[in-house]
């Protein structure tokens, strides 16, 4: 066992310079407890803390016991630490090790350290209402740390939660600046309510925005996921919860961190491949000879002759980026290219609208603790710059968190954290001419960004500049494509944009009295304002008839939660544990809106209301509220540490449902055994820990984002008058249930070096809040009902595994990977006897999951007319289908079917490598998906069969074109609708995705040392490094339901970045 | 002592609050801009203000159905694809695309999704329907019956007619030998019960009674505004309803009664920016007042009509008449001043764009939106006459409105099916862009014969796909939406249309 004294504290003492007067070394040590840190002649002690596995812990607090004098370990757990002479112990901690004390002798002492860590005794979970410990608890949880949220350069902390947390999805989320992803916790159980899980700040219910976080303040992200862990929150807790703890000043002398990174990002998925110009008239000439051949009925000679004709023509592509004349630039016997033409210009959209994005991050704080007192107070700068040009997001936030022992039973604290932010360039999505990545993947290769005149000379403009294009008769011609715009010039111009302000404050007070009851009662405000502007500019574009338009609106939210809980920790008997509590809880959401839209600007560039000349759209303003108020109870009990048993209780009203209907009964039970506890197991050496443990419970959920469903109003329609209701009230909607069982197996074997959760979950949703479709010949579209039962079921798996522990080189490797089937087990009763919902492209039925593709059958092209074949019921005497199904080529007769496709992947999850080489670091993310499938809508629309001026697919060069082709890309035929939506058009979504790449150096103590550093660190970090998709240029992972639209596809972000301590 | 004092003073602070939050009516929140459906209907000025509403509904930016494409605006935009899906209009170019599926005849086969357009005419309708006429019907049933309630109740009897008659037609073939065909359903109250569709003359039938009440409700009765419709209107719809059922008597007494009170536009009138975008317009009988502030901007007819704003009309989407009807209009005729000039053509305004409908003033999206007007009465009484036999009488009334239009008119030398022919050209001249083409066509079955070649539909033109369509073809049939097949438990897919 060579490696014994890695697992234990090495302490190197120096011994002080030659003792001198006792006297003076008394002085100083006076002065250090002061607070001076001056260097004195005191003892240098420096060593490092490591744990079991030899692993350094950084950010282990060393304090010489007594006194405030400590330090805190760098990256490699080492510490330097300048003693007073006389001290002789000193105290080490970290979070989730077992503090110990070690003396300061003489010469070098050694103690064995117990790392807490690894008797899974003192690790926590952040829980409703308080922490438990990880060993005794009965949930399902997974906790991230403050390390690894660092490695990834996020904006928002959703990011980074995706393959590390196991049975949690997220979207990708794009690369919107600031922006956040999508997060599912065990599968997808509310339907038509939010499935998002709830998000928790330190203890109060989030409803700001989380981008407003910086990451770097944030300790710990736990993921709770099943009943047990989550349910004290019961009425909001049915699709989990996510809390969020943020730094707390840590014990030891003042520490200042400060944190700068620097990145540049660019496209993560690249841009589909698409057709030339050469190609682009080619392919276009022959899309308007099938139009004349087949829709018109003329000769294939005549109709050659009519495509050449009409090519640049006012009706055809109208720009003519060749030096020949437009009829003889694809010649009309052979479809070819006019071998004499040369290209008058070629430009790249995607050159002119899009850029390498900087991103700079700067985070600076400053942090300690005594006894009594600890305190943090941090800020930070982030600026995030879009790869759209005219996009980006910048961010100040601040924080401040206090908490201090009044005396000896009065506790309390104050957080403070605000950030102010602007999101620039918020461009609309979809097809939106004004959306950059629709406009530039849409726009024909032929299309100039900058005017050319005949002869391939760019057009000047009134300043002497290359003059944009707009697409407009006056100039190039009305471009078939997106005519009157350009977006350089407009987006130049406009502003769409959000300036934000998230502040919080969360206060509470904790009194402790007859020794063992503890009363908390916390406030806490969350107050949030979009202040959002949208300009169209008054020269160019979409308002340059009406002189420019203006929207500016201001959103107001203020969240305020307060409650009050009484809880009681006792030990009795010596073996018997309990800590139960009781509460209440008010929560209380006011969302306020007021907007308003003028024209008319006589000075360009003004885009403040008071510039305007007329009102557009009338203002309006309006607010809700939303409320919900709670009781609850929870009792934890363990018997010696080794049999668990956990219960809760809680009772929630919500404004949102009738007087009558309004509380709901939510609760959970969870119990535990921990099997190496027992004295039978002692004597298994290779078993390290085995813990066996099984929760149910049920949760609830009322966000159906509406606040009054349960009354028929008439909403005001901006006019003074009243408008009759969109959709009749439910009086007896109600909460929505979520039956969580949980079973799992925690386990640490070979001497800790594996370690691993095993767990099984079986969700069932009940009385989901469902938005029942009804016949649109009906009052209403559909109507909010409790109707509906769904299951999520499966497993999921995580692993740690030390490969390689070594005195200078350890590999670790983590695993994840969850597999889990959605069905839906209950319907309306109606809708069933009708064959299920349709809703968009999926269909919901019992049997089925929720997002199981419901389309048109694509059945290949017709080798004889090159059309494309769906399929059709044929109908049976009663009207309805026989089951039989016969070809068609008219796509308004093909039927829908279930296609066998889902968007809910088989297996998905992360794999995690950790290196370390003496002082550098090496980590790698993989998350990975296999088995989902998506519907590529931007593929869709680029393998159109003639629509003039938009941009080709290069597989559009597998075209039919003559009887006896066999293909599955369809004839081109101007207006001849070919792309129709089908199953033509769904692919394959798995994914691997190297996520993230960090690679760090930590300076060696000595030299931080000389630098007079306590400790710093270099990286180099990547974001998706490198994203592995089915099919190029589609992003399988926008959305849960597996479409997608043209928006940010996910950044690759390289970044250099420096941590310091002083 | 000091723990017993303490955890006193806890009690008690708990014990407040828990106090304070229970109030009963904590939970007992309510909108800031919003009734309830009681007080809507507590008062007359508030049934009325919730019928007003209905009315802005007539030309809203996604009305029915929800969906936001720029092409979904309530009547007008079914009345631009009816004028599509004719004979005389024709597009310019490909432009932004709106409408050329109704062009071609694609969007209006799409029965899938939410932004065919047969959805949205089923959405619009039924909305129009249920929100406008059942829903204050049903609610106001038991009120004391003031003049103002029968108003209020007379206008949703008509709206109701209305909504049906334009159903009706655009998702069957026309009244006459159609009978006993598939109707639509027929919703007279607000029941969660699906119906089938019952049969056209169960239809018919009900549209006719809905406007006998309407007539003797609001006869006498004043009304605020020609945005909402009087027992004028009603018996204009009476008269179009008629002529569909071929009911020649009632249809000429009908236009002939509809339009009195009302003087045809003089010729400057016609001609000027406003004569079809304004609703003081002499001879509009009903329409829509729309000022800046109600405007739908790009997403409204001016947009994809007038060429002169800058709009998706003006961005390739021209609307032209065929060469074919411009060179039927005699010279001496001012309605073909609205059509540019063939030769005078420019690229905003190429040649045959019509001018006819033009916002008031070039910049301003304030444009009212027309649904019914004299000239249409005069058509009606004239076709109605001389289908009765009555040439004499019909040429009068003829010559009265076309012969203001185009002076030294005469209609002398027609009779018989050459009258009944000139006043069907008549009608196409002078409804030209008011979305009548379609129904026309499939009335008189006259069938799609879309003439080509140039100045026609076709190259240069933007391609139609579809150019001829025999009477009482499957293709005039707007399908029945997929959701209404996927989720009516009384229609089965055999109810969808051929």
């Amino acid at each position: 066992m060579e490696q014994t004294c890695l697992k234990q504290v090495t302490l190197i003492i120096n011994k002080p310079k030659k003792t001198s007067m006792r006297k003076l070394v008394s002085i100083l040590f006076v002065l250090l407890v002061s607070g001076f840190t001056l260097m004195a002649q005191s003892k240098k002690v420096t060593g490092k803390v490591t744990d079991e596995n030899g692993t350094p812990i950084a950010n282990a607090s060393v304090l010489v016991k007594g006194t405030s004098i400590g330090t805190t370990t760098n990256a490699e757990g080492m510490f330097e630490l300048n003693a007073p002479a006389s001290s002789r112990t000193l105290v080490i901690s970290s979070l989730n090790f077992t503090a110990k004390e070690v003396n300061i002798g003489s010469g070098s002492v050694t103690v064995a350290l117990t790392s807490a860590v690894n008797e899974l005794t003192e690790v926590v979970v952040s829980v409703p209402y308080g922490t438990v410990k990880k060993s005794t608890f009965t949930g399902s949880a997974g906790t991230i740390n403050s390390a690894t949220i660092q490695k990834q350069q996020v904006t928002s902390v959703t990011r980074v939660l995706e393959g590390l947390v196991p049975g949690l999805a997220t979207t990708n989320g794009g690369g919107t600046p600031g922006g956040g992803t999508d997060i599912r916790i065990r599968g997808f159980g509310s339907i038509n309510a939010s499935a998002s899980p709830l998000i928790v700040l330190n203890g109060i219910p989030y409803d700001g925005s989380i981008s407003a976080i910086a990451s770097d303040e944030i300790e710990t992200v736990d993921v709770l996921k099943d009943a047990a862990a989550s349910n004290l929150y019961g009425s909001r807790a049915a699709n989990g919860v996510i809390m969020i703890t943020t730094k707390k000043g840590k014990k030891g002398p003042a520490q200042i961190q400060a944190s700068i990174r620097h990145g540049i990002s660019t496209r993560g998925i690249p841009e589909y491949d698409r057709v030339g110009a050469k190609e682009y008239y080619e392919l276009f000439w022959e899309s308007y000879r099938n139009s004349y051949v087949f829709g018109s009925g003329q000769s294939y000679a005549a109709a050659g002759t009519s495509a050449s004709n009409v090519l640049t023509s006012s009706s055809g592509l109208v720009y003519n980026a060749y030096n020949v004349p437009g009829n003889q630039l694809v010649d009309a016997t052979t479809g070819k290219l006019n071998p004499n033409a040369k290209l008058l210009w070629n430009e790249s959209w995607a050159d002119a609208l899009f850029q390498n994005a900087t991103r700079t991050n700067v985070n600076v704080n400053v942090s300690g603790a005594n006894d009594k007192t600890n305190y943090l107070v941090s800020g930070g700068y982030l600026n995030e710059k879009g790869i759209a040009k005219f996009s980006g997001y910048n961010r100040y936030n601040f924080r401040a968190d206090v908490n201090t022992e009044a005396n000896n039973w009065l506790k309390v604290g104050l957080t403070v954290d605000g950030a102010t932010d602007k999101r620039e360039g918020l461009f609309a999505g979809g097809t939106a001419t004004s959306n950059p990545f629709y406009y530039s993947r849409q726009m024909g290769p032929i299309y100039p960004v900058y005017q050319y005149n005949a002869t391939g000379s760019p057009v000047l403009g009134a300043d002497g500049k290359p003059a944009l294009d707009w697409g407009v008769p006056a100039q190039m011609g009305a471009r078939p494509y997106a005519a009157n715009s350009n977006l350089i010039g407009s987006l130049a111009l406009d502003r769409r944009e959000q300036k934000r302000l998230n502040a919080n404050i969360n206060t509470y007070a904790e009194i402790r009295f007859l020794n063992d009851f503890t009363f908390k009662t916390t406030l806490g405000m969350n107050y949030f304002q979009v202040d959002g502007l949208t300009y169209q500019n008054s020269e160019f574009g979409d308002a340059s008839n009406v002189k420019g338009r203006s929207t500016v609106s201001a959103q107001k939210n203020v969240s305020l939660t307060g409650n009050q809980v009484l809880s009681w920790n006792k030990k009795l008997f010596d073996r018997h544990n309990v800590r139960a509590l009781v509460g209440h809880e008010n929560y209380q959401f006011r969302t306020s809106f007021l907007s308003a839209t003028k024209t008319g600007f006589s000075y360009p560039g003004q885009t403040a209301l008071n510039n305007a000349a007329v009102v557009e759209a009338p203002p309006s303003s309006s607010e809700d509220l939303h409320r919900i108020e709670s009781y609850f109870g929870s009792i934890n009990y363990d018997f010696d540490g080794k049999y668990l048993l956990s219960g809760s209780l809680r009772t929630d009203g919500s404004s949102r449902f009738a007087p009558d209907v309004r509380w709901g009964n939510f609760y959970s039970v969870g119990i535990g055994w921990r099997i190496k506890q027992e004295n039978f197991m002692k004597d298994v050496d290779w078993l390290n820990d085995l813990k066996l443990k099984a929760s149910y419970g049920e949760s609830g959920n009322d966000n159906i984002g509406l606040y009054y469903q349960y009354i028929n109003y008439y909403y005001a329609d901006g006019f003074g008058n009243f408008s009759p209701i969109t959709r009749p009230a439910n009086p007896d909607l109600k909460w929505e249930g979520n039956k969580t069982l949980n079973y799992g197996v925690d386990f640490s074997m070979f001497k800790r070096r594996l370690q691993g959760t095993v767990e099984y979950f079986d969700r069932r949703s009940d009385d989901l809040l469902f938005l029942t479709p009804t016949e649109p010949s009906f009052l209403f579209p559909n109507v909010w009902q409790n109707i509906g039962e769904s299951k999520n079921y499966g497993i999921e798996i995580q692993l740690a595994y030390n490969i390689i522990q070594k005195k200078d080189f350890d590999w670790k490797i983590d695993f994840n990977a969850t597999h889990f089937k959605n069905k839906l087990t209950k319907i309306p009763p109606k809708q069933k006897e009708l064959g299920g919902i349709v809703t968009g492209n999926k269909k919901y039925n019992e049997g089925r999951s929720i997002y199981d593709f419901w389309l048109r059958e694509f059945a290949g092209v017709d080798p004889a007319t090159g059309l494309s074949l769906y399929y059709r019921d044929i109908l049976g005497a009663n009207g309805k289908p026989t089951g039989e199904r016969i070809l068609t080529s008219d796509i308004t007769r093909a039927d829908f079917y279930y296609v066998g496709a889902s968007s809910i992947p088989k297996i998905y999850g992360g794999v995690t490598n950790s290196l370390r080489y003496k002082d550098f670091q090496l980590s790698i993310l993989t998350t990975y998906s296999y088995g989902g499938h998506f519907y590529d809508g931007n593929y869709q629309s680029i393998m159109h069969s003639g629509a003039a001026g938009t941009a080709w697919h290069t597989d559009i060069q597998k075209r039919w074109q003559k009887p006896g082709d066999v293909t599955n890309v369809p004839r081109l035929q101007n207006a001849g609708g070919q792309d129709g939506a089908s199953s033509r058009f769904l692919f394959d979504a798995s994914y691997i995705n190297i996520k993230n790449v960090s690679f760090s150096y930590n300076l060696s103590s000595g030299l931080a040392r000389n630098l007079r550093l306590k400790d710093a660190q270099f990286f180099v970090s990547i974001d998706n490094a490198y994203i592995f998709t089915a099919k190029s240029g589609g992003d399988p992972q926008q959305s849960f339901d597996g479409n997608v639209g043209a928006g940010y596809p996910p950044y690759r972000t390289i970044t250099f970045g420096t941590t310091i301590k002083l | 002592m000091k723990q017993i004092r303490l955890f006193s003073f806890l009690l008690l602070t708990a014990a407040s609050l828990l106090v304070v939050s229970c109030k009963k009516s904590y939970l007992d929140t309510k909108p800031s801009d919003a009734i309830t459906i009681d007080q809507a209907y507590a008062s007359i000025a508030a049934v009325n203000s919730a019928a007003a509403s209905n009315y802005l509904q007539t030309f809203a930016f996604g009305g029915g159905n929800g969906q936001t494409g720029h092409d979904n605006y309530g009547q007008k935009a079914i009345d631009l694809a009816n004028d599509l899906m004719g004979n005389d209009m024709v597009v310019h170019t490909q432009g932004y695309g709106w409408f050329n599926a109704d062009y071609n005849y694609t969007g209006w086969t799409l029965p899938n999704g939410t932004n065919t357009r047969s959805d949205q005419v089923w959405s619009f309708y039924y909305n129009a329907i249920l929100k406008g006429a059942i829903l204050l019907l049903d609610n106001t049933a038991n009120q004391t019956a003031t003049a103002e309630l029968e108003t209020l109740r007379g206008e949703a009897y008509g709206l109701r007619a209305w909504a049906y008659f334009n159903l009706i037609n655009n998702f069957q073939q026309t009244y006459k030998g159609n009978e006993s065909n598939k109707g639509v359903p027929l919703r007279l109250t607000v029941s969660a019960e699906s119906i089938g569709r019952g049969t056209v003359q169960e239809v018919y039938t009900q549209i006719v009674a809905d406007l006998v009440k309407a007539e003797s409700l609001l006869t006498g009765k004043a009304r605020a505004s020609k945005e909402r419709i009087d027992v004028t209107v009603v018996r204009g719809f009476r008269a179009r309803v008629a002529l569909a059922m071929e009911d020649w008597t009632t249809a000429a007494t009908y236009a002939k009664n509809a339009r009195q009170g009302y003087t045809l536009m003089s010729n400057a009138v016609y001609t000027s920016r406003s004569g079809f975008s304004s609703i003081n317009n002499t001879e509009w009988m009903w329409g829509a007042f729309i000022p800046a502030d109600k405007a739908t901007i790009f997403a409204s007819f001016f947009s994809h009509i007038d060429a002169t704003q800058f709009g998706y009309a003006q961005l390739g989407g021209q609307k032209k008449i065929t060469k074919d009807l411009y060179d039927k209009i005699p010279a001496t005729d001012i309605r073909k001043s609205v059509f540019r000039t063939p030769g005078t053509g420019t690229s905003i305004l190429p040649d045959y764009t019509q001018t006819k409908f033009s916002v008031p003033v070039v910049g301003s999206w304030a444009a009212d939106y027309l649904y019914m007007r004299a000239s249409e009465m005069y058509l009606i009484e004239a076709e109605a006459l001389a289908k009765q036999g009555k040439d004499a009488e019909s040429r009068v009334v003829l010559e009265a409105m076309v012969g203001l239009r185009n002076p030294g008119y005469s209609a002398a030398s027609f009779s018989g099916a050459a009258l009944v022919s000139e006043i069907l050209l008549q009608r196409r001249i002078e409804l030209w862009g008011e979305g009548f083409s379609l129904f026309d066509i499939k009335r008189t079955g006259a069938g799609l014969n879309r003439p080509t070649g140039a100045g026609n539909h076709g190259a240069p033109n933007f391609n139609p796909v579809v150019y001829q369509l025999a009477p009482g073809a499957a293709g005039f049939l707007m399908r029945i939406p997929t959701r209404e097949l996927d989720n009516n438990s009384k229609m089965t897919p055999a109810d969808q249309n051929p």
